[in-house]
């Protein structure tokens, strides 16, 4: 690892080395390493392939027939029933996801970029014991936030709200810290000093320049805390008791837990858990060259 | 989460986190300070000379559960433009439901109205929940409309009416009448010849029934069938006595079933495994509500026809008692500024002939109105039974349930330690008379945590 | 050598010291740094401390059974309650146990995967780093259900197909159902720390491999005495947030309560947490939590002194 590497890393990814392996690996080195990921991929979408044909399948054959084989296929049934089931709630918890989710994602990224940028650019006292605390926050336990904060909002009479899930969800301690490392590394201290000196605002500098440079950074914190809202399941457990604020995940384990009143509900949670799945492997799928590159620096669990 | 090259580091940055907290500490207690008084309506209890109609137009909150309650709610809506009531369908009580209703409590923003099972109403009314609504219009006159033994469960063993009766869930003995048949057994009259049939069926690669972990309130209903009196609440502290005699009594018998593998342990209740089990004749029995019909026709379905219903085994031959597993009332909430035009839709909701026929028809209730045993689907023939009357069966048990059986304050803690308990028990590491003895210390000590002088 | 990679190697290098030039703005940090830390405050700290004072107090009640109920001050009582409570300490010792057998588990096939897929098959790469990275997308109450079904002990094809064989374990049973959970949380995470230790090994520098060459070392041996060495911040980064996710196991054991007679109502601290506060417990509840944070922060920042020591030895 080399000092300038750290200093000025480029900010799109480096192509992945070509070539070098075969000339390593012998054929029978390769043909075990072939059957090793074979396997483990089958491991790995073994459920997923399981998901797909049980969406397929009426209430009575999840239960009778073999659940690695189509039975009856009852696909565009499911999916009716599925859109129209409650008045079409379905719909209205996928819309609260991408709200919650794309929205506080896209907001909290913003805020993280900029403080991140803010610790990074500029000193001031008690900066690192500032950063300290803002890093302590990845350790909590969820738990822990998430029944003040109700009773927290609930002094506000703001439970059961849309901000009572959204605005917990943009902060992101983890983001904060990415970006201050991406920061530091990625946005030469003289691009910004002859920007200055060209006479353009700290903001300005920060929107036009520092924010392309940071790129990268920017759509790895954006993913993973897209996935972090989209799945968070205790915070709408505890804030919310309208159905018609309920996010995805939430709407669907809800659904789950009425399944001894109404069977029915089985096929639907399967195939609303397909069509709920399907759209985040898609933009994780077609983003996959942005995050790739931010990806080693971590992210939320 | 951070580290350095230089030792010493994380340290400080762990103190300066440390430092940091008792400056935003000063702002969080300004916030919380009220805490003391515990944020709730009060003067719940001082209702009954308060239940005043009120002038206007009035709109209600109402959270509930039961399947297809809209359509219920806008028939009363058509009929009573100033008695408006908005419906907000919920998760199950125990699925986050009830959780939800306590939060709004502690909010000042409960429902007018609300949904809540019989063994969870002391619970309510411990956390300052539940309107008495006793000097309501019509509410004491509608006492002699419900089952002697679903009013006094919303009295509570006092003279205040806490809730409307809404369903019931008698207990009687769901089984497989082709396997019984095809062993020569007769549905048993007795638990003794219940245990007996559990061998002859065991022979034959069947298990009589399955004991569920998490369903601890299917075995207070064995509990209550069994006379046992698990709380009283009568006075100023809770009596506790979930190991007493008849509750020991229970425990051993189906301890005994558990020790010689006559019953399935690793099915969980309401699973699709067990469905299949119901399906495929794996299991024979389930000692269920009258609310079970529907489980077992709606998920073991190809089993069609060769089920039927008898009443509950009994622990003495020729005696007659029921138990009761779940079933929920109609409760106004401590915080409704309307209690008089709550408790008025909650005794439509609960007597209307019109709204119990369509309550039984689109969400399964069984009513707990006397009259609600006269609906036409509720005394004709069930095809999945092969023809049988079957609620005749739920109707007579209803008439057995012991009137006397009270619920404890922490019910969802009891059920819970219960529940922990019987783990144990099917995994051959304690027995269930060991589980009532620990639900017994730790719902004590789960009642002195709430402030309330327990034994 | 990516901008990223670096991030994750900084971790253990500290933040970049900024140059003088720019210590001369002195308020324009605030601007950058205040709208992240007006939220931060409200929903982090805030309910944090709210959390540490509310596990001071305990409840009382007036007036009888149905009497008043008010909240005193009681020091550390709930403490002394949470370590003495028996659940929380089978709870505590059992996710310990899950962490120390799964964490490693987990990290040692990802690290497996991202050296055969560093080293190997460079044309299939692709299509294995999204096959492996797809569970990691699925919500962890979706990931528990479909792994509910493959486990069930009458519908499962997997169990149908065991069965077949010879005798398939009871994977809901007493004895499995910790393992059966792991696997779940093994099959949603491999993938996602596969990749970050991927792209580390993607971002070392080609020169290190021409020298490991002309000294005539085998793929093996550059394996573990390269690349092993030169992606040990990745490891260490996906060691700590698999702790933090170990300590706060939650989704999963709820959703297996459902089919499984073996998950009690304590089985993980987060759950015990949950059950006490829905019986409304709340001062042990937050007692709990509070405990749990603790306990978090001592273990991240104790494997992370262990590691440090172990790197300057």
């Amino acid at each position: 690892m080399s000092a300038p590497a750290i200093q000025r890393p480029a900010p799109t990814t480096a192509a992945p080395r070509r070539g070098r392996g075969p000339r390593e690996a012998s054929r029978v080195s390769v043909a075990v390493a072939v059957v090793f990921l074979v396997a483990l991929a089958v491991y790995f979408l073994l459920p997923v392939y399981w998901l797909v044909v049980n969406s397929t399948k009426t209430q009575g054959d999840l239960v009778s027939s073999n659940g690695f084989w189509f039975a009856h296929f009852a696909l565009l049934d499911n999916l009716k029933h599925l859109f129209t089931r409650d008045g079409g709630v379905f719909l209205r918890w996928a819309l609260n996801s991408l709200l919650y989710a794309g929205l506080g994602a896209a907001v909290g990224t913003l805020l993280a970029t900029m403080a991140g940028y803010g610790l990074a650019k500029y000193t001031f006292r008690g900066r690192e014991a500032l950063f300290s605390v803002i890093l302590g926050g990845v350790l909590v336990p969820a738990t822990a936030l998430a029944l003040p904060l109700f009773l927290l909002f609930a002094r506000a009479h703001q439970t059961n709200t849309f901000w009572s899930v959204f605005l917990p969800s943009i902060v992101s301690p983890f983001g904060v810290y990415l970006s201050r490392i991406f920061a530091a590394a990625s946005v030469p201290d003289e691009v910004v000093e002859a920007a200055r000196i060209d006479g353009a605002g700290e903001m300005r500098i920060f929107f036009t320049i520092a924010s392309r440079l940071m790129a990268p950074a920017m759509v790895t914190i954006f993913l993973f805390q897209f996935v972090a809202i989209w799945n968070n399941f205790l915070l709408p457990r505890v804030m919310l008791s309208d159905q018609q604020l309920y996010p995805l995940t939430f709407g669907l384990y809800s659904w789950q837990t009425q399944i001894a009143r109404d069977p029915a509900l089985q096929t639907l949670v399967i195939v609303g858990s397909l069509v709920s799945v399907l759209p985040l492997i898609i933009v994780f799928l077609s983003l996959q060259r942005f995050w790739q590159s931010g990806l080693s620096a971590g992210s939320i669990k | 989460m951070k580290s350095t090259d230089r030792p010493g580091r994380g340290r400080q940055r762990a103190v300066a986190l440390l430092l940091a907290l008792p400056l935003v500490a000063t702002a969080a207690c300004s916030s919380s300070g009220s805490e003391s008084s515990s944020g709730s309506g009060g003067g719940s209890t001082a209702a009954a000379s308060s239940c005043k109609p009120a002038s206007g137009k009035v709109t209600l909150q109402f959270w509930t559960w039961v399947p297809g309650m809209q359509q219920v709610v806008d028939k009363w809506n058509a009929a009573n433009p100033d008695i408006q009531v908005q419906v907000k369908e919920t998760p199950a009580g125990n699925a986050g439901t009830y959780q939800n209703m306590f939060n709004a409590l502690k909010a000042n923003t409960a429902p007018d109205l609300g949904q809540v099972e019989y063994d969870s109403l002391a619970s309510f009314r411990l956390q300052k929940g539940l309107k008495d609504i006793s000097g309501c219009a019509g509410v004491n006159d509608a006492k002699a409309q419900f089952p002697d033994w679903t009013w006094s469960q919303v009295q509570m063993g006092g003279p205040g009416v806490y809730a409307i009766p809404q369903d019931i869930g008698p207990m009687a003995l769901f089984y497989r009448k082709d396997i019984f048949d095809k062993a020569g057994l007769k549905p048993p009259a007795t638990w003794d010849e219940y245990a007996k049939d559990a061998q002859v069926l065991k022979a034959r690669g069947v298990y009589i029934t399955h004991f569920p972990q998490q369903d601890a309130n299917w075995f207070d209903g064995l509990l209550w069938q069994s006379g046992a009196k698990i709380f009283d609440i009568s006075g100023s502290s809770v009596k506790v006595s979930l190991d007493g005699s008849d509750s020991t009594k229970v425990a051993d018998y189906w301890q005994k079933l558990i020790d010689n593998k006559l019953v399935a342990t690793n099915l969980q209740g309401f699973s699709p495994d067990l469905y299949k089990a119901w399906d495929t004749g794996k299991v024979a029995t389930w000692v269920s509500a009258a609310w079970g019909y529907s489980t077992i026709r709606d998920n073991a379905k190809s089993s069609a026809g060769k089920w039927a219903v008898a009443p509950m085994p009994q622990w003495q031959a020729g005696d007659n008692a029921a138990g009761n597993w779940g079933g929920s009332t109609t409760a106004v909430f401590g915080q409704s500024q309307h209690p008089a035009e709550a408790a008025k839709f909650a005794l439509w909701l609960n007597t209307n002939p019109e709204a119990l026929t369509l309550e039984n028809s689109l969400g399964g209730l069984y009513p707990a109105a006397k009259a609600g045993a006269d609906l036409p689907a509720l005394t004709k023939g069930v095809p999945f039974y092969g023809g049988q009357k079957v609620f005749d069966v739920f109707k007579q048990a209803s008439s057995q349930v012991d009137t006397n059986f009270q619920w404890g304050p922490v019910m969802t803690d009891t059920n819970r330690f219960l529940s922990d308990g019987f783990t144990k028990a099917l995994n051959g590491q304690g027995t269930l008379g060991e589980a009532l003895k620990s639900a017994q210390t730790q719902t004590v000590s789960s009642l002195k945590s709430q402030g309330i002088s327990a034994g | 050598m990516t901008a990223t990679n670096t991030a994750a190697q900084q971790l253990t290098a500290g933040p970049e010291p900024t140059t003088p030039r720019t210590r001369r703005r002195n308020r324009t940090w605030l601007a950058f740094v205040l709208p992240f830390l007006v939220p931060f405050t409200l929903f982090y700290v805030v309910p944090i401390v709210y959390a540490i004072w509310q596990s001071l107090f305990k409840t009382q009640r007036t007036g009888g059974l149905f009497g008043e109920s008010h909240q005193v001050f009681a020091g550390l009582e709930q403490y002394a309650n949470v370590l003495g409570d028996d659940t929380f300490r089978q709870g505590v010792l059992r996710v310990l146990l899950f962490g120390v057998v799964q964490v490693p588990a987990m990290l040692l096939l990802a690290l497996l995967i991202a050296l055969v897929l560093d080293s190997a098959v460079a044309r299939l790469r692709r299509f294995f780093r999204i096959a492996f990275f797809v569970p990691y997308g699925i919500p962890g109450v979706i990931a528990a259900l479909m792994w509910a079904f493959l486990y069930s002990p009458q519908l499962s094809p997997v169990v149908d197909l065991l069965n077949k064989v010879g005798t398939a374990p009871d994977f809901l049973g007493a004895n499995l159902i910790l393992w059966s959970i792991a696997n779940v949380v093994t099959w949603t995470y491999t993938g996602y720390n596969m990749l970050i230790i991927f792209s580390a090994l993607q971002a070392l520098p080609q020169e290190v491999y021409e020298a490991a060459r002309v000294d005539g070392a085998g793929a093996l041996r550059t394996a573990w005495s390269i690349k092993i060495p030169m992606v040990r911040p990745a490891l260490v980064l996906t060691a700590v947030f698999s702790i933090i996710g170990t300590l706060q196991l939650f989704t999963e054991p709820v959703v297996f309560q459902a089919i499984s007679t073996n998950v009690t109502s304590g089985y993980t601290p987060n759950m015990q947490a949950y059950a006490v506060a829905a019986a409304n417990n709340y001062p042990f509840s937050a007692a709990l939590s509070v405990m749990l944070a603790l306990a978090t922060f001592i273990l991240s920042f104790g494997f992370l002194r262990l590691t440090q020591r172990r790197a300057a030895a």
